[in-house]
């Protein structure tokens, strides 16, 4: 039975190799533009301007194709060699390495840095980025950031809501979560609405990523996020203390109070016979 | 009928001196290995007291044994459904403070002081944490009344004693106390067996030994909780449940178990009961009052040809029937009627019985030396020091009329063989004392001679247990015909 199983599954798995052999060269279409939003966009623009990294139009110009197949590939050694041009890079995006990008090899920075000449002859790329809005943001559109950040208002394509993961300021309730960093501050971080935009669109950390990777913000919920985000940095702080106390006091109310149920389900289960009866018939108190 | 044969015991608790010789010999070839320091398979304990762990009879606290509730026998300890919603913590399990922490000396010490002004000592060592501790409890820590305000006045069987009584029992000059061996009872409706959530408890079905499967026990210790005398015990260094196995090995080639073979006082009897399984479920759901009347109508007469031929037809060999017609322990419980088992209202239906003590005159001091209330030697049971109220709530599950049964016919036969041997008693006087005592004089002249006179082949009429049949429904010996023994026995594997 078991044998029949594997000769079964033998020629399927063989014809699976194959067709990925044959898929190597379409990565220079398709593959590469989606690679190249879903890992690229959030600090690079084509055309756009800078965000965090440089605006690649025209990078090629700038480099020689052999140096930027090898940043691509690895940033960090880069730096770590002593790279005259690569510590350019780093004073100009002030201290942010580049990440190494999971899933880069050569063959696909090779791809990378033709879409990215391809784009540049273009009049307007499809990477040109997040064009926003400068004009100052009404209280209507904080409010709705608002309500996206705590999940009051879902997010059009599913994801989760910022709350369950980061906290900002007079949230309300037991504050936001603390496995990401604290927002309150997060657009001096990111300096302009452009980046924080850019950012949005497609996460890139390895933690949001892979979150948000099936589950995009949609363009027009990044527009309430960065108002809302703007107006936390405006008020200036970090989220008050007040809400992890809370959190700290109603979980450990919630201990006690999950003791006390657990004593009462086992209100008659035993306890010691030989101590009682000692400290009951000597009442001293000790044995 | 659904005949059956059981391995049953009497412990004569009149010739009982207390001296643990058999708990010494229980524990040398049983419980002398890492993790089973604590355990005590066979101890003795004085009464009144507590015992071992502190207060077992006490299933308030403990919640061993079965409750008989709306004709239904259910375990007080545990369901189906509460094995579940207890997993990770059985709320009616024992703590090691309820049994003792075990403890050695170091020995060294004595050898290996430094020279000082004084003597070295052998300090106690926990073997738990191998630190020095104070010794606060032991397996038998209230011996001889030890204790007596914190263990002795809170025997459960002092339920029902006056307050008069009770100041009595522990006046200085009038204390009284027996002793009680105890091993597992090898019961006929175990509730360590139906606790278990493994099934690595079972009755064996030729003898009832009562035995649990190293191999299949998953250390729940469910039987630890469900048994009312507290005879299963968790070994911590194999991870598994152990308790008496009545020695077996020894049974199974034709010995006394090492308890009975040890015993100084001769007080123990081992043998062979019929019984009809049938009847079980019904006799253990009796009114406590009848539980003593109906365990006994559960054991049959081996001499009835009916009962010899339903035997024959469930496969029980001739020669364990021929056994089970010598059994000292039918004559005690069946024809004689004066061995009871001990704590019946726990449902179990305990197969060791005990014969109850002939307790000393009640003795009081007024002025001048202790002076006795009665001036019999045989004096009247009821005036005996220990009330028939606290045997009662031991032996006869509160039923005073079994004791005071079996305590007049012991003091009949006293009055009788007196009249005999040293004649200050008129043989008319004994024999009216003995029909008194529902006694006649060949049945008084077999008791004394199977308490007094009785050799070890009267004490222990152990059946052949035809183990060379018995295996063969598991192995083909002939199998194993070069080889030695029934190849390897491996240990069980789980545990620290």
């Amino acid at each position: 039975m078991r044998c029949t199983w594997q000769l079964r599954r033998w020629p399927a798995a063989a014809v699976q190799g194959l067709c990925l052999l044959a898929s190597a060269p379409a990565l220079f279409g398709q593959e590469a533009a989606d690679f190249f939003r879903q890992n690229c966009i959030s600090c690079h623009t084509i055309g756009g301007g800078r965000l965090t990294g440089p605006d690649l139009k025209g990078v090629s110009q700038r480099a020689e194709r052999d140096w930027l197949v090898r940043f691509l590939v690895n940033p960090q050694a880069m730096i770590d060699r002593g790279d005259a041009y690569s510590q350019k890079l780093l004073q100009e995006s002030r201290g942010v390495v580049m990440p190494q990008i999971s899933g880069m090899n050569p063959a696909r920075a090779e791809a990378l840095v033709d879409l990215i000449d391809a784009e540049s002859k273009l009049e307007k790329s499809q990477f040109i980025g997040v064009q926003i809005t400068d004009r100052p943001f009404t209280a209507a559109e904080v409010e709705t950031g608002r309500q996206i950040f705590r999940g009051e208002r879902s997010l059009k394509n599913n994801g989760p809501a910022c709350l369950s993961c980061h906290t900002a300021r007079n949230l309300g309730g037991l504050s936001g979560g603390q496995l990401g960093p604290d927002l309150t501050r997060a657009f001096e971080r990111m300096e302009s609405r452009k980046t924080l935009a850019a950012w949005l669109g497609a996460p890139a950390t390895p933690t949001m990523a892979p979150v948000f990777k099936k589950h995009p913000i949609d363009s027009e919920e990044i527009l309430p996020i960065i108002a809302f985000l703007e107006n936390q940095a405006a008020d200036g702080g970090e989220d008050l203390s007040a809400g992890k106390l809370t959190f700290l006091l109603v979980g450990l109310g919630g201990a006690g109070l999950m003791l006390v149920v657990f004593d009462l389900a086992w209100r008659s289960r035993f306890r010691s016979v030989r101590k009682q009866l000692v400290l009951s018939s000597t009442g001293r108190g000790e044995e | 009928m659904n005949v059956r044969s059981q391995v049953s015991m009497v412990f004569h608790l009149d010739k009982c001196i207390g001296c643990h010789t058999c708990s010494i010999a229980c524990k040398n070839i049983w419980t002398d290995r890492k993790g089973a320091e604590y355990m005590w398979w066979n101890n003795v304990e004085t009464k009144p007291g507590t015992g071992f762990p502190t207060a077992w009879e006490d299933q308030d606290k403990y919640n061993g044994g079965w409750a008989c509730e709306d004709g239904q026998l259910r375990l007080k300890s545990t369901s189906k459904a509460k094995t579940v919603f207890n997993i990770f913590h059985h709320p009616n399990m024992p703590t090691m403070d309820d049994y003792y922490e075990p403890w050695t000396y170091d020995y060294q010490h004595l050898f290996n002081a430094p020279e000082g002004p004084d003597q070295p000592t052998a300090v106690p060592i926990s073997m738990v944490t191998g630190e020095l501790i104070n010794i606060k409890s032991g397996p038998n820590w209230d011996d001889d009344l030890g204790g007596s305000p914190i263990y002795a006045e809170h025997d459960p069987n002092l339920k029902g004693l006056s307050e008069e009584q009770r100041q009595q029992l522990f006046a200085v000059e009038r204390l009284v106390f027996f002793y009680l061996p105890r091993i597992c009872n090898h019961c006929l409706n175990p509730s360590c067996v139906a606790s278990c959530p493994s099934g690595a408890l079972y009755k064996r079905g030729e003898d009832g030994i009562v035995l649990l499967d190293q191999n299949r026990c998953r250390a729940w210790r469910a039987c630890v909780a469900a048994c009312p005398y507290k005879k299963t015990f968790f070994n911590w260094s194999t991870g598994k449940s152990e308790k008496c196995i009545l020695c077996y090995p020894r049974l199974e080639t034709g010995q006394a178990p090492a308890c009975f073979h040890s015993c100084v006082g001769r007080i123990r009897y081992l043998g062979v009961l019929l019984y009809d399984a049938s009847r079980i479920e019904e006799v253990a759901k009796s009114p406590a009052e009848e539980l003593v009347e109906a365990q006994r109508s559960i054991i049959l007469d081996p001499h009835d040809p009916a009962v010899a031929a339903a035997a024959r037809a469930n496969g029980i060999h001739d020669s364990v029937i021929e056994s089970a017609r010598r059994s000292p322990v039918y004559k005690f419980v069946k024809e004689w009627k004066i061995a009871l088992p001990p704590h019946i209202e726990f449902r179990t239906l305990p197969m060791l019985f005990y014969v109850p003590p002939m307790a000393p005159v009640m003795a009081a001091k007024e002025t001048g030396p202790v002076k006795n209330v009665s001036d019999d030697l045989f004096h009247d049971i009821e005036e005996a020091r220990v009330p028939m109220r606290f045997l009662a709530n031991l032996l006869g599950a509160g039923n005073e009329g079994k004791v005071r049964y079996a305590l007049r016919k012991q003091k009949a036969v006293r009055w009788y063989r007196r009249a005999l041997t040293v004649g200050d008693v008129s043989h008319a006087q004994a024999a009216e004392m003995l029909a008194q005592a529902d006694c006649t004089p060949e049945e008084a002249e077999a008791i004394y001679r199977l308490t007094s006179l009785c050799t070890f082949d009267d004490r222990f009429v152990i059946p052949p247990m035809h183990r060379e049949e018995a295996i063969e429904m598991l192995v083909d010996p002939l199998e194993h015909k070069q080889n030695a023994g029934f190849g390897f026995l491996t240990g069980p594997r789980r545990g620290l």
